[in-house]
């Protein structure tokens, strides 16, 4: 693997609430690929995109942005960094009363690099109101749930920007649209030439994992398992077996899944050799099966 | 390029098949550079990181060779190592037929009358 350069890097991050604590003490994300951040409701996911986006500053720790930036520094007003991101959140940010044409010149006041040419080629691509009928004049709170998240979409990729952090940007789309918006992320990284960035997170492991390079799994405010998607994919192995080998297998499967005729789960590649003699079929798991064993696992074990 | 999802082989190796298959036939002359990582990635609808491992693995059978800044290039293809190469793949397939004949209880002599029989086929 040829060294990967961090768009992000953060150090010794924390943040309590009631009953619930984020902690990080080290994490990067990798420059030019795109990361998933994964985990349960409450895992903590847009607590961490709150904080790298700046919506939340209210917390402790240090956040590198590009190697260069720190958040301290994000929050000056020459600073380039904000220009930098692009940010959608879970919910609409755009006031309900606003227009398709208003959102445009909106954006257009807030930032330097703002396309409108672009951004009207993504309210088409998205097919979020026909340009030629009078669509433009549709207002936000006129559009359903997804067309609201295409809408913020069309806005980030419209402008100039080294990395996009996208809080569940694919829950609120049709499948055709989870397509469209892999495709749309390919061709951000693409024309990054190995410099743009794409962080998001998501529940749609299986939808986005064409498109994942890297992948952080979060559990509890902690981060339970990360890395490179090929890589997770040597160190775990799936694996199917018989029923009555489920005495033997449980004590050394990471994760397993029980039934009256045999037993499926997820296996450390380095634990395979415990298995010899067992009668079990392997193969390579999918992200997403990656992900649920880790998530089952809770909090018990942390692996690095 | 016909990638499978379903196939139990890997995405990564079926596009380094698919490069190998390529070069090894010539059909890709020394010098010329594989697509970009992030192009490819884009055209086959995959992630990058999977164009990637894919790459690597070519660099590592030494059929091509990353140029800083440049993408990865088709090394000269050194004929003993070709042929070896070949000659490890051919002895692979028949390592198969021979595993699938012992499963199915064929003796030996059967499997090399097979042999002989598709050869003359073939010929």
């Amino acid at each position: 693997m040829e060294k990967v350069d961090a768009a992000i890097q953060i150090k010794g991050l924390s943040k309590k609430f009631k009953g619930f604590a984020l902690d990080i003490p080290e994490l990067s994300v990798p420059k030019g690929f795109s990361t998933a951040l994964i985990g349960e409701n409450g895992a903590g996911k847009t607590t961490l995109l709150n904080i790298l986006s700046g919506i939340r500053l209210d917390y402790q720790g240090d956040i590198k942005f590009f190697d260069r930036w720190s958040d301290k520094d994000r929050e000056q007003t020459d600073c380039p960094v904000r220009e930098m991101i692009g940010y959608t959140g879970p919910g609409s940010y755009f006031l309900p009363a606003w227009t398709v044409k208003q959102v445009e010149k909106v954006n257009a006041l807030l930032f330097e690099h703002f396309h409108r040419d672009q951004y009207e080629r993504y309210v088409d691509i998205l097919q979020i109101a026909n340009l030629g009928k009078g669509g433009k004049d549709k207002k936000v709170s006129d559009l359903s749930d997804g067309n609201k998240m295409k809408l913020m979409l069309a806005g980030v990729l419209a402008r100039d920007t080294e990395m996009l952090l996208l809080d569940e940007p694919a829950s609120p789309l049709d499948p055709l649209m989870r397509d469209v918006l892999c495709n749309l992320m390919r061709e951000y990284i693409e024309q990054g030439e190995g410099e743009k960035t794409v962080f998001f997170s998501t529940h749609n492991i299986a939808d986005m994992e064409n498109v994942t390079d890297y992948a952080i799994i979060m559990e509890q405010g902690h981060v339970a398992e990360q890395g490179f998607v090929e890589d997770l994919k040597e160190k775990y192995v799936l694996v199917k077996g018989e029923a009555e080998d489920i005495p033997v297998a449980e004590k050394i499967l990471y994760s397993i899944t029980k039934n009256a005729y045999g037993y499926e789960g997820i296996c450390l590649a380095e634990d395979m050799n415990k298995l010899a003699g067992l009668d079990t079929e392997v193969s390579t798991p999918s992200l997403s099966q990656i992900s649920v064993a880790v998530m089952k696992k809770g909090s018990k074990i942390h692996l690095q | 390029m016909k990638l499978s999802q379903t196939s139990g082989v890997p995405i990564y190796q079926q596009i380094a098949e698919a490069f190998r298959t390529d070069i090894l036939s010539g059909k890709m002359k020394q010098g010329e550079y594989l697509p970009s990582i992030r192009g490819l990635a884009k055209e086959l609808k995959i992630s990058v990181i999977t164009t990637m491992k894919a790459y690597e693995l070519l660099e590592e059978e030494g059929l091509v060779t990353a140029m800083q800044g440049k993408g990865f290039q088709v090394n000269t293809q050194d004929n003993e190592m070709l042929r070896e190469q070949q000659m490890r793949r051919v002895e692979n397939s028949i390592n198969d037929a021979i595993k699938a004949a012992r499963n199915a209880g064929i003796e030996d002599e059967e499997l090399r009358e097979i042999f002989d029989t598709m050869l003359s086929i073939k010929e």
